[in-house]
Formats: structure tokens, C-alpha cells, sequence
């Protein structure tokens, strides 16, 4: 029956091709929907990866690094840094910020080390910056370097950038040294959010507590939570979406075809037979949807405000969802194909 | 070499919540190898004996036996098998697959039925040639005339080289031209092995058959003088399904017409008392009778021939 299913798609390629393009839209959404949750989760390890600490210390009983709002003396690291197990330890500034240029305000999130220290940018362009008045931009900024823009009221100097130094929904990370970001976020106190080492300390002071990657990752993931929760939402929603477009046409094709069938069930041709013609038609709908939706996405990524990592796993899974939902979606029409009674086949035109 | 018997085949299905009964004790006998040809009008049960035949309608009562195989006692994987190779429909209205070729629509029970596709389309090409249409293999339905789209649908009922052929109204959508054609080839198709079964209400195939079995009720019986006939309370004049030829004029008491419903009960259409008549649409039409009548109390009536009663009320029917 694979040969009537596909001459039937030839057929009706019209009507085929708009639920092609209908169901590729729904699976290109999804598809977005996966890379901006993947390009979350991606940020949120590259971020922690980029300082590469052993451990982060911050005042005990504060939920972590980037969401606490307690800060701790930054001499601390001096202390810590002589501890057994330590061999390197480094305060680290950050807080959210916004960046003024002619445009207008942006919004960023800034991050102050010792130069020369732990918790530098991963520099692409230019330089880290080696002192006071000085920053590394994420590249998503798109600042030129030697351009002099406003954090705060404080002129800085952009001396090199960094790819893919995002968290918090895309937002771009500066990189300043820890001097000015002590001035903008505590008026030039040495304090400093954590403490980040090399080497994992045996002890720790009772006013402090270690964090491990995991953690601060994990604590960095909370608040987006809710919004990763909504996109896997949504996105088994499109895909319910994208199952009901095909079952609609693939039905609406069974309706047609319903004297097609009563004659093939007549000429001894079984229900499994006709299943599987439908089946693979709906299948092919599917599928053929689900490579538009991963070209579609592809083109349609840059555009979107943050990264978006569509990865191979995402566009695997996506094939393998298509495959369930053009098989899910052929159900609706097999009821009814195999219901036909081969009488109809004996009526007149 | 394989036998068509047929015993008191009865068939009965729901017609708009009515119980109708198209078919009531249809018996025939068909050795191999003959044209055997079922005619009448339309609604006269032709269509609904094919449908038994091929495997695909169940009968209220009766047999069917082809062969050593007692068809409607077929059930599931028996009864597929049947339809698969034993029997070949070709139907009315030729019934092709539109998106199909010629050849693929001659290929597609080979396929459904686990035929190699090399193999497959190697049958379709000869028996397309063997109908004529070796020129016409990827046209599409669409594309042939009519003529030539009954030679696809002959070509897929030979698919399996079926013992036994039914044809539905094979002439039905054919200008003559196109009808000489198929016939020849349906006359081509009975042959030591095979039995070909033709419904049609087409007098021009007649001379092709080795038999002809007519379907149709006697419209008009033979001519006889107007009876005078007697009935008790509740007794039957005729059934509700029984062939008709005779039209009654009540004299005395009363008659209730009734029709049977799907459901087993009855639903009274009219009563009749003296000086009208009923029945009169069996015989004039050459139908079944589409309901009973029933004496309602003690009756008197008049039965005429159709002929007799017209001529007696010329101003009612002219």
C-alpha cells in the first residue's frame, strides 16, 4: 500500500505541501523553543565554566554567587588563598548593571576580577583589561574596541571582547577589573560577592560556605526556572498543534479516498495494509515538516534577542517527535479507513 | 474446475430504519466455465447477489458454495484469502484509483497482497496487454475513456487469476462504441476454469451469455380474468418482499398496509375500506412488494392484472 499512499501524496501534493509548510512552522517553533532553552542551560554552564573555580565561597546562608545581594570582604581571599588544598584564590565582583551608549541603556551584567586573577573573559578580540577604567564586552554588544561607554556613570574603555559570555536570558557580560566594579556596586569598599579558588580548600571560615560548579549553576538556573518549565510547555503543545494539522489533512484524505479503500478492502487487502499506507503518509507529512522546520530554524535563530543552540540531539528528537506524531496522527484515519465497508465498492459512480 | 451453486440465498439489511429484503430465496447453479448474466432493473437485488458472491456481504439465510469452499461460511483470514484469489470484482463505475496508473492500479492487490513489485508490475503489463492497453500503462485514470478505464478495472479483477469474475453494470458509463470492446473481452474471460458472473440491466449482452437469469419480478403475469378473493382477520394478502402481479380492489372490510422495520416491529402506513385499491406499484413498475397487506377484519377483494385494471379505470390512468 506504500505505492497508493505515495502516488496519493503526488496527487493532492498541493494540499500536502500546505500542511507541509503549515506543520514545518509549528516544529520550526519548537525547534526554537528546544535551542533557547538548550542556549540557557548552555549559558548558564559556560558562564560558571569561564571563571573556573573549584569552589565559590560566598556568606553563608546566601543562596550563591550571582543571586546573592551579601557581600563579603574581599580580603578574604588572601586568607583563603593560604588555606591547605588552596593553591589560588581571587575575589569576584558581580552584580546587574546597565550600559550607556547613544542608543540608549542596556542592560548588563558585570563582573569584576583582579586582573590577572581567576574569573577573567575568555578574550576573542583585543585584551583583558589590565587596570582601572578598562572592560572586556560580550561580543553580542557589538562595541567596538577603544569605543568609551557609561556603566554607572563611569567611563570605560572597551580593550577587547568575548563570545558567548551570557546569562539571565541572553543578557551580555562586561568584564571590568575589580576595582571599578567595587566602585560602582559598594562606592569603592573592598568587598566582593565570593571568593573563587583554585583547589578545593579543607576548611572553611564559619562566616563562609563552599559551592561547588554544580551549585552555583544550579542556583544560576533558578530563575529560569518557570520560564524553562513554559517553553517545555508550549512546546508539547506545538507539537500537539503539529499532530492535529496532520491528522486533519490525513483524515480529510481518508474521507476522499473512502470508496479507494472499500475497493482495496473488497480485493482482499488487509487492515494492517491500510495502515500502513496511512501511517507512512502521515509519517512522510511529518517527517518532511520536521527537515523544512530544522532549515526554517536554522535562518530564523540569529534573529532571535539571545543564543540559541540548536544542537543535533534537538533536531534528532525533533524527527524522532515527528515520527510519533505522524503516527498518532494516522490513527484518526485509520478508524475510519478500516470501517469502510467494501460494499461501498459496489456502488455507482 | 470449480462450480457456483447457489441456495435459497435471502438477503436482508436496514433501508432507512425499514427492513428490506432485496434478495428472498435466490437459488442458481453455474458450472465452470460459463457467462452466466443477472438482469433486471435497478433495485432489484442483482448488485446485492454480486456483493455475496465476492465475499463481502452476509446473507440473512442461504448458501453459496464455489467449489469445495462454502463462501459464506468464510470467516477472517479465510474469508480475505478468498476475496484475494478466488474472485475478481469488476466494478460498476470502474472504481480506479485516481492517482494511480493503469498499471499500478492493476498492481495494487498484488502488492497488498505480497506480490514482489518486479513481479507485480511484470502482471499488470501482460494483463493490460492482454486487454489492449500495452500502450496505456502510465496513463492515469483521468487521461483513458471510459472503455478503456473498464479494461483496467477487468485487467486488476484478473490480477490473481480468479476463478471467479463478477462484472457490475460493465456497460453502464460506455457509449456504444466502447461496449463492443468490453463485452468481447468479458466473453473472452469465461473459460475452462472460470465462471464470469454479469449483473446488468443491459439487453445488449444477452447473446453473450450462456445463461441469463432475470432478476426482475414479473411485471404482469399471465393475463386472467378479474378473482374475487376472501380473506379472514390477520390474514396475509401478499408479504412485504414478495414479487407482485396483481393489483387488489377492496370490496369488503378492511385492509391495513404495514411495513417491517429493521428493528423486528411494524409501522402501519394506511388502512383500506371499500372502493380503494392497493398493490398497484409492484406490477406496473416491476418491483418487490415495499410493504404487507393484512385483512383487518373479514374482506372481500377484487385482484386484476395490471392490463385488466387499467383498461377498468381509464380516468385514473389514462
Amino acid at each position: 500500500m506504500w505505492l497508493v499512499s505515495l502516488r496519493d501524496l503526488q496527487w493532492r501534493r498541493r494540499r500536502f505541501l500546505i500542511a507541509v509548510v503549515a506543520t514545518a512552522l509549528v516544529f520550526a517553533m519548537s525547534l526554537l523553543m528546544a535551542g533557547a532553552d538548550a542556549g540557557l542551560t548552555s549559558e548558564t554552564r559556560r558562564i560558571v565554566d569561564v571563571v573556573g573555580a573549584d569552589r565559590w565561597l560566598v556568606a553563608r546562608g546566601t543562596s550563591g554567587p550571582f543571586t546573592t545581594v551579601t557581600a563579603i570582604p574581599a580580603d578574604a581571599a588572601d586568607q583563603l588563598g593560604r588555606l591547605p588544598g588552596v593553591r589560588r584564590a581571587d575575589p569576584l565582583v558581580i552584580f546587574h548593571s546597565t550600559l550607556r551608549r547613544a542608543s540608549g541603556l542596556k542592560d548588563v551584567n558585570v563582573i569584576g576580577y583582579r586582573p590577572g586573577g581567576l574569573g577573567g573573559p575568555p578574550v576573542s578580540t583585543g585584551r583583558a583589561p589590565a587596570a582601572t577604567g578598562e572592560l572586556v564586552a560580550d561580543t553580542r554588544l557589538g562595541l567596538p574596541i577603544g569605543r568609551t561607554v557609561d556603566i554607572g556613570g563611569r567611563p570605560l574603555r572597551v580593550v577587547g571582547t568575548a563570545d558567548g559570555v551570557t546569562y539571565y536570558f541572553g543578557g551580555p557580560t562586561v568584564f571590568l577589573s575589580i576595582a571599578d566594579a567595587q566602585g560602582l556596586a559598594f562606592r569603592g569598599q573592598p568587598l566582593a560577592m565570593t571568593v573563587v579558588t583554585k583547589g578545593v580548600p579543607q576548611a572553611v571560615p564559619a562566616a563562609l560556605q563552599a559551592m561547588t560548579p554544580a551549585q552555583v549553576r544550579t542556583d544560576l538556573d533558578r530563575p529560569s526556572k518557570n520560564g524553562k518549565a513554559t517553553i517545555q510547555f508550549l512546546n508539547v503543545l506545538l507539537w500537539l498543534v503539529a499532530a492535529g494539522i496532520i491528522a486533519s489533512i490525513v483524515y480529510l484524505s481518508v474521507l476522499e479516498r473512502l470508496r479507494d479503500f472499500a475497493v482495496f478492502k473488497a480485493t482482499g487487502a488487509s487492515s494492517s495494509a491500510l495502515y500502513g499506507g496511512l501511517a507512512l503518509q502521515a509519517v512522510l507529512l511529518s517527517v518532511t515538516a520536521a527537515l523544512v522546520a530544522t532549515g526554517l530554524a536554522h535562518v530564523l535563530a540569529p534573529g532571535f534577542p539571545f543564543a540559541l543552540e540548536l544542537t543535533a540531539v534537538a533536531v534528532l528528537r525533533l524527527l524522532l517527535i515527528a515520527l510519533v506524531v505522524g503516527l498518532v496522527a494516522s490513527l484518526v484515519g485509520l478508524r475510519r479507513a478500516v470501517a469502510v465497508d467494501p460494499a461501498l465498492a459496489f456502488g455507482g459512480g | 474446475m470449480s462450480d457456483l451453486t447457489v441456495s435459497g440465498l435471502t438477503v436482508e439489511y436496514s433501508s432507512g430504519g425499514y427492513a428490506a429484503r432485496p434478495v428472498d430465496g435466490f437459488t442458481l447453479d453455474v458450472p465452470s466455465g460459463r457467462l452466466v448474466l443477472l438482469r433486471g432493473a435497478s433495485g432489484c437485488g442483482k448488485t446485492t447477489v454480486l456483493s455475496v458472491l465476492a465475499g463481502i456481504l452476509t446473507p440473512a439465510a442461504g448458501t453459496v458454495r464455489f467449489g469445495d469452499v462454502e463462501v459464506t461460511a468464510l470467516k477472517g483470514h479465510a474469508l480475505t484469502q478468498y476475496r484475494r484469489h478466488t474472485v475478481g470484482v469488476v466494478f460498476q463505475a470502474f472504481n480506479l484509483v485516481p492517482s494511480l496508473s493503469a498499471s499500478e492500479n492493476v498492481q495494487a492487490p498484488l502488492r497488498a497482497a505480497g506480490t514482489r513489485p518486479g513481479a507485480a508490475r511484470q502482471r499488470a503489463e501482460a494483463l493490460l496487454a492482454q486487454v489492449g492497453l500495452a500502450d496505456r500503462m502510465s496513463h492515469r485514470p483521468g487521461d483513458l475513456s471510459g472503455g478503456q478505464q473498464q479494461r483496467v478495472a477487468i485487467a486488476r479483477a484478473l490480477a490473481h487469476d480468479p476463478q471467479l469474475v463478477l462484472a457490475d453494470e460493465p456497460t453502464a458509463h460506455l457509449d456504444y462504441i466502447q461496449v463492443e470492446g468490453v463485452l468481447r473481452l468479458l466473453r473472452s474471460l469465461a473459460g475452462p476454469g472460470r465462471i464470469v458472473v454479469v449483473a446488468t440491466h443491459d439487453e445488449r449482452l444477452s447473446p453473450l451469455a450462456d445463461r441469463v437469469v432475470e432478476m426482475t419480478p414479473m411485471a404482469a403475469g399471465e393475463e386472467r380474468p378479474p378473482e374475487g378473493l376472501a380473506y379472514r382477520p390477520g390474514q396475509v394478502i401478499f408479504e412485504q418482499g414478495d414479487e407482485g402481479d396483481l393489483v387488489y380492489v377492496v370490496e369488503d372490510g378492511e385492509v391495513e398496509i404495514v411495513r417491517r422495520l429493521a428493528d423486528g416491529g411494524e409501522e402501519l402506513l394506511s388502512r383500506m375500506g371499500p372502493g380503494t385499491y392497493f398493490g398497484e406499484l409492484a406490477p406496473l413498475f416491476g418491483l418487490r412488494r415495499s410493504a404487507t397487506a393484512r385483512a383487518v377484519a373479514p374482506t372481500t377483494l377484487t385482484a386484476y392484472t395490471i392490463r385488466t385494471f387499467r383498461e377498468r379505470n381509464q380516468d385514473v390512468w389514462g
